[in-house]
């Protein structure tokens, strides 16, 4: 099994905004992490945002600290990651499906 | 929770960044991260049109499904999904439901002022409630969510087992408000208003006729719910709460938590709000009015 690194930018929060503010960090260099485990809070001018981890791996390396603003598109955490282990494998893409579509007599007023 | 699955951190639901209603995978950079899911909505047709989330993991038999109620000019999909705390209730193994309130996301937006009294929307979520078989549920609300949050359990106590109050006080959201003439206002409550007009999606004129409704029954903190546990927890440095404690207090509620340096906009993502929330909802020995 071989390692690779893998980055994660800071994507774009759609709102228009360009750019967020690190809020917190909930990982750390050398922490292990599983996909959705939350990384870090964030802060834009209109909301605050948690970005959950895109993938399962290992923290290498924090590009922003508490309180810096990064950019949509820049770095903001690189991950140790298993090159070829069964990470897709893990975790079914969809397991439930809530979608209910129902018509209700309106409500009397 | 299933095999493969991290201890506390599930899957399913989770998606970011979510836009709208029909949320995009993330696709950042190569490599073996695998693409997002996608959050699933349904839509309740009455008078008014409410899209909510009905999510189930059934992981917490014997606890009833959260309801999760948004603030002012938000929606569910910003509250609570981008914020994390969809996940976190998921990974609790909890239901949660949460609906896009009439004049906003992607629910219904009607521009009567009297469409938006604190009494039709709790009409809604009785609605909601009832057609999915829901008798009781725990409820956490955000600013105007937990305004909400508070009428539920004082009207109908029966529906409303545990409450969660986030990001609100008993002062006055619309001291100094001209709420006629939101374009130019500058209380903080006008601030607020033109901050998320800017948000996509929403319609300025629903978002005011909810103001001028939720301000035509202004907030008292007499008669409270008292015979429904209430916790309230607020940033810091959130004015908005100002008097939180005392309201905590005189209404008999488990307490009130303060989340150090943190605001009306950046509590509501904080891992501390989170847990305190996790363990009220968790907590099943009666809060003493003492206490």
């Amino acid at each position: 099994m071989t390692m690779a690194q893998h980055t994660l930018e800071l994507p774009d929060l759609g709102e228009g905004l360009i750019e967020a503010t690190v809020l917190e960090w909930l990982v750390e260099p050398g922490a292990g992490v599983e996909r959705n485990q939350p990384l870090v809070e964030v802060e834009t001018t209109k909301s605050a945002v948690e970005i959950p981890s895109p993938c399962a791996g290992a923290v290498a390396r924090l590009h922003a600290a508490e309180g810096d603003v990064v950019r949509v598109g820049e770095a903001l955490v690189t991950f140790d990651v298993a090159q070829d282990a069964g990470i897709v494998g893990t975790v079914p893409a969809q397991e439930r499906k809530p979608t209910r579509r129902v018509r209700l007599k309106p409500p009397e007023e | 929770m299933r095999p493969g699955a991290p201890a506390g951190i599930r899957g399913g639901g989770h998606g970011f960044p979510v836009r709208g209603t029909a949320p995009e995978p993330v696709t950042s950079g190569s490599g073996p991260c695998p693409e997002m899911e996608k959050s699933l909505h349904a839509t309740l047709n009455s008078a008014v049109t409410l899209r909510y989330v009905d999510d189930d993991p059934g992981a917490a038999p014997g606890r009833p499904p959260v309801l999760l109620l948004h603030g002012f000019g938000s929606t569910f999909e910003l509250n609570w999904v981008r914020t994390g705390w969809t996940a976190a209730l998921a990974a609790e193994g909890l239901r949660t439901i949460g609906p896009d309130l009439r004049g906003h996301g992607s629910s219904g937006k009607p521009r009567q002022d009297d469409a938006y009294l604190p009494g039709v929307f709790v009409a809604d979520l009785v609605l909601l409630l009832d057609e999915l078989g829901v008798e009781r549920a725990d409820v956490v609300g955000y600013s105007m969510g937990s305004r909400l949050a508070w009428e539920f359990a004082l009207t109908r106590p029966e529906r409303v087992r545990r409450a969660a109050l986030g990001g609100f006080g008993p002062r006055n959201a619309f001291a100094g408000t001209d709420l006629d003439d939101l374009e130019s206002d500058d209380s903080p409550f006008g601030r607020l208003y033109r901050a998320v007009a800017e948000l996509p999606g929403n319609d300025l004129a629903a978002l005011a006729a909810c103001a001028r409704g939720q301000a035509a029954r202004p907030f008292t903190e007499e008669p409270a719910p008292r015979s429904t546990p209430l916790l309230f927890v607020a940033g810091e440095e959130d004015e908005i709460a100002d008097g939180v404690e005392r309201l905590a207090r005189v209404s008999g509620a488990a307490g009130a938590l303060r989340i150090a340096r943190r605001d009306h906009r950046t509590a509501v993502t904080a891992g501390a709000f989170k847990k305190a929330v996790l363990e009220f909802l968790a907590d099943e020995a009666p809060i003493s009015s003492t206490a």
